[in-house]
C-alpha cells in the first residue's frame, strides 16, 4: 500500500542525511492507513503535517485534488501514466513510476533548483490517491502511447 | 543592518503564493494585510510644480511608456498567476488552518520575546533537545538532536531520556530556524503540539511540527559547550544538501555515494552559477562561515531570508553612483553629527533623507539600484564615491532586499537602466558556461523589474585601484546641439554645459515645495555662429526638480556670479527639454571614462549670445532685446535711499538731526545716501512691433536712462526718457500673453562675465 501510493521504490536509509525527507513522504497522511476513503477532512492534524513537510505546494495541490483534476490513464498493457489539469488549465503528463512532471515548476524548483521534491502536480496525484479522488480511465495501448509521445508540433 | 535581516515590503514566494490563493476569504481575519507588494510607491511622484506651461509640456517626458511583455527578463513570481480556491475544499480548509497556525505562532513568539526568559514551569509535553548537526533539505531544517528530556504531567523531567540521550530527528521549517537563531549545541525547547514519526527501517524517530520552538540559552557552568565552540554567527549559515536526481528518478545503487561522503561537503553548487573557479567559490570547512560567492543578483535575491542568505557574496559592477531622496520608514538619522547647513536646494530635514545610491549589474545584465546608509555630507560628495567606485566590479555580501520594482511605475530609475542598455560587452546566459558560449542577446529588451537592495557600505569591497570593468557603461555625452534635435522620446543624456543664468529664486523661498528651479545652459555646439540661422536656440532651459540632490560644492557654483561648468550626468532629455530628476548628478569635474566626441567641453570663443525676442520667443527662456521707451510704468516707479556705506535698503529718519538718515547698521548718519531705483518701461521692438514689451529694468540700466533727464530737484521728466533707444538688454522672458493684446513680460538680467 505504502510503496504503491508514492509509487517509487525507496532505498532504505542508511545514516543521517539525505532520505529523511522521502521517508517523511512516505509516512505522510497521503499513505497514512487511515487515510483513503474515510477524506481527509477528519484528519486535520494530517493536514497540518503535511504542511509541514512539503511547504507551500500542498495547497494548490489539494485544490487540485478538490478540482478532481487527476486521471490515471490505465492501458491493457498494464503502463500507466497520470494527467493533472493544472490550474491554468493546461495538461501535464506525469510518470508516477519514475517520479516526473511535464510542467515548468518541476524543471525549475525540482530539477534546477532542488529546493522541492515534488511539484503540485505530482503531488496532487498521490493525495488523489490517497484520498480516491483519483479518475481512473482505460484507454487502449495506442492512446497510451500517443499520450507519452505527444506529436511534436 | 548587520544584525538579523528584516525584510520589509518584501513576500517571499511562500506568502505570495498563499496570498494569491486566499483572494476570496474576506472572513479571514488573520490573514497579514501588511504582506502586500508595493512596487514604487512614491518614488517617481515628485516631477515639480507645472508651474508654466513649458512644464507641462515637459512632463510628457515623465509619461509611463507602454508596456512591453514579451521578450524581456521575468523573475519566477510574474508568472504567478491567481486562482481561487474550491469552496470547502481540502485545500481551502488548510489554507484557513495554516493561517490560523501563523497567528498562533507569532502571538506565541511575542509572549517569548526574549530568549533569555526562563522557562516558565514544566508545562506538559515540552520536548527538549540539543542540536548535534543540522543541514538543509529542500524546505525545511533537518537538526540531528539528543533528546534531554521531555517535560511530564508533574513538571519533573524524565529520567530514563536525560540518562540515554536518545537521538532524534527534528524537522524545522526555515522560517523558524531563522527565527531561533539556532546553531548546533544549542538546546531548544519544543512545545506542543510536535508529532513523533517513527520511520520504516529507521530507528531514530523524526519529530515534526516544530512551529512552537523556543531556544533556551543556559548560564556557563552548565555542561553546555562554551562560547569558544560555537562558531561566532549572526545568524545560522546552514549546509544545504540538495537531493540527488538520481534520487528523485529513482535510480539504484546511488545510496552509498550519498552515504560515505560527510555531510558538511554535500553543499550544493546547482544555485550559484560562478563557474570559472568552482573550488574557490566556496570556502567549506566544518562549522566555519561557509561563504559563497556569486555572480547572479537573483541567486542571492533567491537565497535572501534563507541561512543562505547573508554568507552569499555578489560580484556586481557599479554602474553609477547618486544620491537618492529615500522614502519613508528607510530614513537614515545622523549619530550625533549635526547635517551641515546650507544645502539647498533641499531643506535640512531632507539631509537625513537622503541615502547614498549604487545602481549595480550582473554579469546576467540584471540591475539592482543598492541604497547604503550614508549620509549626504559636504566632505564627501557624490564625486568622490564616483571615482572610488564607478565602473569597479565589486562584491557586497550582507544585502538586504527593500522591495522589488517594476518599469510602470519607476520611471525615473528604468529610464536610467534603459540608458544603459543593449550593454557594452556580452552578457551571459543563464545556465551557460564561461567561454565560447558567451553571447550577447542581441534584440532582448531590458529588464522589466529592478530590486531595491539594502546594503553596509562596510560589506561592499571595491578594489579601487582596480580597471575599469568592461561592463561598465560610461555616461554617453552628447552637445546640446544633438539634445535639442533629440525625439520624443525621453532617455537619460549627459552633457558639458555652461551654466548662463541660474533663476534659482526658489531656493530662498522658505516654502519647502517651492524647490524647483532653473538653469540656463549653453555650449559650442549652440554659440557656434554657423548655427545661428538655422533655428536652434543659442541656450536652452534646464529644470531641475527637487528630486534632484545637488551637491553643495555643486550648489556653491551655481550661486557665485563668476561662469561655471557644470557637468549633468543622466539628465533626461527629450523633445529639447531637459530635466535634472532623481539619480541625475551635476558634476563640476570631468567624471570617469566618457564616451563619444563631445567628452570635453569646447571653449566657447566669444562672449555668451543670447536669442533676439521676435515671435518665437517662449516664456521662461532668455533673450536679447532692443528697443524705444514708449512708455512708463508710473505705478510701479519709485526710489528708496540707501547707506552708501554698508548698502542697507532699512534706512530711518535720524533720532536728532531730522534732515539726515540715519542707518542702524552702521550707527551713522547717512551723509551722501544712495538711491536705488525700480523702473518698467515699455519698449517698441522692431523685433515684434505687435507686441507690448514690458521690461523690468536693473540698476545700471535705469541710471544710464535717467543720466540726461535729472532735474534740479531730483526727480525725472517722463518725456526726457520716452524715445530714448534701451539695449541690447539680456533678459529672462517672465510671461508672454497674446489675448486680449500681445504683451511680453521681461525682466533684465546678468550674465556671467565671461
Amino acid at each position: 500500500m505504502k510503496r504503491q501510493v508514492l509509487a517509487c521504490k525507496c532505498p532504505c536509509s542508511g545514516g543521517p542525511g539525505i532520505l529523511e525527507l522521502s521517508e517523511i513522504i512516505r509516512c505522510s497522511p497521503a499513505s497514512h492507513p487511515c487515510a483513503p476513503r474515510r477524506g481527509l477532512s477528519a484528519h486535520l492534524p494530517l493536514l497540518s503535517r503535511l504542511r509541514f513537510v512539503f511547504g507551500t505546494s500542498v495547497v494548490p495541490a489539494l485544490d487540485l485534488v478538490d478540482r478532481q483534476s487527476v486521471t490515471r490513464f490505465v492501458s491493457p498493457s498494464g503502463r500507466t501514466v497520470y494527467q493533472v489539469v493544472g490550474s491554468s488549465g493546461k495538461l501535464y503528463t506525469c510518470y508516477a513510476s519514475c517520479h516526473f512532471c511535464s510542467c515548468p515548476a518541476f524543471t525549475f524548483s525540482v530539477l534546477r533548483k532542488g529546493d522541492n521534491l515534488v511539484c503540485k502536480h505530482l503531488l496532487a496525484i498521490y493525495l488523489s490517491r490517497a484520498t480516491g479522488a483519483c479518475q481512473e480511465q482505460s484507454v487502449s495501448n495506442q492512446q497510451l502511447t500517443a499520450l507519452l509521445l505527444p506529436e511534436e508540433k | 543592518m548587520a544584525g538579523k535581516s528584516h525584510i520589509s515590503e518584501y513576500l517571499s514566494d511562500d506568502e505570495n503564493l498563499e496570498e494569491s490563493n486566499v483572494e476570496t476569504e474576506a472572513t479571514n481575519l488573520e490573514f497579514p494585510k501588511k504582506f502586500q507588494f508595493c512596487f514604487g510607491v512614491g518614488f517617481e511622484t515628485d516631477t515639480g510644480r507645472s508651474a508654466t506651461d513649458w512644464l507641462k509640456s515637459a512632463q510628457t517626458l515623465l509619461q509611463t511608456p507602454k508596456k512591453k511583455i514579451e521578450k524581456s527578463l521575468k523573475t519566477p513570481e510574474d508568472s504567478a498567476k491567481k486562482r481561487k480556491l474550491l469552496r470547502g475544499g481540502l485545500a481551502e480548509r488548510l489554507n484557513r488552518l495554516q493561517n490560523r497556525k501563523r497567528s498562533a505562532v507569532n502571538f506565541w513568539r511575542h509572549q517569548r520575546t526574549s530568549h533569555y526568559e526562563t522557562l516558565s514551569g514544566g508545562k506538559l509535553g515540552v520536548l527538549i533537545v540539543k542540536i548535534l548537526e543540522m543541514h538543509e533539505e529542500c524546505t525545511l531544517c533537518i537538526a540531528i538532536c539528543h533528546q534531554l528530556g521531555q517535560i511530564c504531567a508533574d513538571g519533573s523531567i524524565t529520567k530514563e531520556i536525560v540518562e540515554i540521550q536518545p537521538r532524534l530527528k527534528v524537522l524545522f521549517a526555515k522560517e523558524t530556524i531563522a527565527h531561533l537563531e539556532a546553531v548546533p549545541q544549542d538546546i531548544i525547547y519544543i512545545h506542543p503540539p510536535w508529532q513523533k514519526l517513527f520511520l520504516q527501517n529507521e530507528n531514530i524517530p523524526v519529530i515534526l511540527n516544530t512551529y512552537f520552538s523556543q531556544k533556551v540559552i543556559l548560564k556557563e557552568s552548565t555542561d553546555i559547550s562554551t562560547d569558544m565552540d560555537r562558531p561566532h554567527l549572526q545568524e545560522p549559515l546552514l549546509a544545504k544538501r540538495n537531493v540527488s536526481l538520481a534520487w528523485i528518478f529513482n535510480l539504484s545503487d546511488i545510496k552509498d555515494n550519498w552515504s560515505s561522503t560527510p555531510a558538511v561537503n554535500q553543499v550544493s553548487c546547482s544555485s550559484m552559477k560562478t563557474s570559472k573557479n568552482t573550488e574557490n567559490c566556496f570556502n567549506i570547512e566544518p562549522n566555519v562561515l561557509v561563504t559563497s560567492l556569486s555572480d547572479s543578483l537573483l541567486d542571492v535575491v533567491e537565497v535572501q531570508g534563507t541561512a543562505e542568505g547573508t554568507a552569499i557574496q555578489v560580484q556586481v559592477v557599479i554602474q553609477r553612483v547618486y544620491y537618492l531622496v529615500a522614502e519613508d520608514g528607510f530614513k537614515c538619522h545622523p549619530h550625533g553629527n549635526n547635517p551641515p547647513q546650507n544645502m539647498a536646494p533641499l531643506s535640512k530635514s531632507d539631509l537625513q533623507n537622503l541615502r547614498l545610491c549604487l545602481l549595480v549589474q550582473d554579469i546576467y545584465g540584471i540591475f539592482s539600484e543598492i541604497q547604503l546608509p550614508v549620509l549626504f555630507s559636504s566632505s564627501q560628495v557624490t564625486e568622490q564615491y564616483s571615482k572610488k567606485w564607478e565602473g569597479k566590479y565589486c562584491h557586497i555580501s550582507g544585502l538586504k532586499i527593500l522591495r522589488r520594482v517594476t518599469r510602470g511605475r519607476t520611471l525615473g530609475l528604468f529610464s536610467l537602466i534603459d540608458s544603459l542598455w543593449p550593454p557594452l560587452s556580452p552578457l551571459q546566459v543563464p545556465g551557460k558556461r564561461q567561454g565560447n558560449e558567451m553571447q550577447v542577446i542581441a534584440n532582448q529588451l531590458p529588464p522589466s523589474f529592478c530590486y531595491i537592495l539594502a546594503a553596509h557600505p562596510d560589506y561592499i569591497d571595491a578594489d579601487e585601484k582596480e580597471q575599469i570593468s568592461n561592463l561598465y557603461f560610461p555616461p554617453a555625452v552628447h552637445s546640446l546641439k544633438e539634445i535639442y534635435k533629440m525625439g520624443d522620446l525621453p532617455q537619460r543624456c549627459s552633457f558639458w554645459a555652461y551654466v548662463v543664468y541660474r533663476r534659482l529664486q526658489g531656493i530662498v523661498s522658505t516654502s519647502p515645495d517651492w524647490r524647483q528651479f532653473w538653469l540656463f545652459v549653453t555650449d559650442f555646439s549652440l554659440q557656434r555662429e554657423s548655427e545661428f540661422s538655422s533655428g536652434t536656440p543659442k541656450t536652452l532651459p534646464v529644470s531641475v526638480a527637487s528630486s534632484c540632490v545637488i551637491d553643495v560644492e555643486v550648489m556653491d557654483a551655481l550661486k557665485s556670479p563668476s561662469p561655471c561648468v557644470v557637468f549633468f550626468k543622466d539628465a533626461m532629455c527629450g523633445n529639447g527639454k531637459i530635466i535634472c530628476i532623481e539619480r541625475t548628478v551635476l558634476l563640476l569635474q570631468k567624471p570617469l571614462l566618457c564616451t563619444a566626441a563631445g567628452s570635453d567641453i569646447t571653449e566657447l570663443t566669444g562672449p555668451v549670445k543670447l536669442d533676439d525676442l521676435d515671435s518665437t520667443t517662449q516664456i521662461n527662456s532668455i533673450c536679447t532685446v532692443r528697443g524705444t521707451v514708449v512708455g512708463l510704468n508710473e505705478r510701479t516707479a519709485f526710489s528708496w535711499p540707501t547707506c552708501n556705506r554698508c548698502g542697507n535698503e532699512k534706512v530711518e529718519q535720524h533720532p536728532q538731526d531730522k534732515g539726515l538718515l540715519y542707518c542702524s547698521h552702521c550707527c551713522e548718519a547717512i551723509t551722501s545716501p544712495v538711491f536705488k531705483m525700480h523702473l518698467e518701461v515699455y519698449l517698441n521692438c522692431q523685433s515684434q512691433p505687435k507686441s507690448t514689451v514690458k521690461v523690468k529694468l536693473l540698476q545700471k540700466s535705469i541710471s544710464s536712462l535717467l543720466e540726461s533727464s535729472s532735474m534740479d530737484d531730483g526727480s525725472y521728466e517722463v518725456t526726457s526718457v520716452l524715445r530714448k533707444e534701451v539695449g541690447f538688454l539680456n533678459c529672462y522672458v517672465q510671461s508672454v500673453t497674446s489675448h486680449p493684446s500681445s504683451c511680453i513680460g521681461l525682466e533684465e538680467i546678468v550674465l556671467p562675465d565671461a
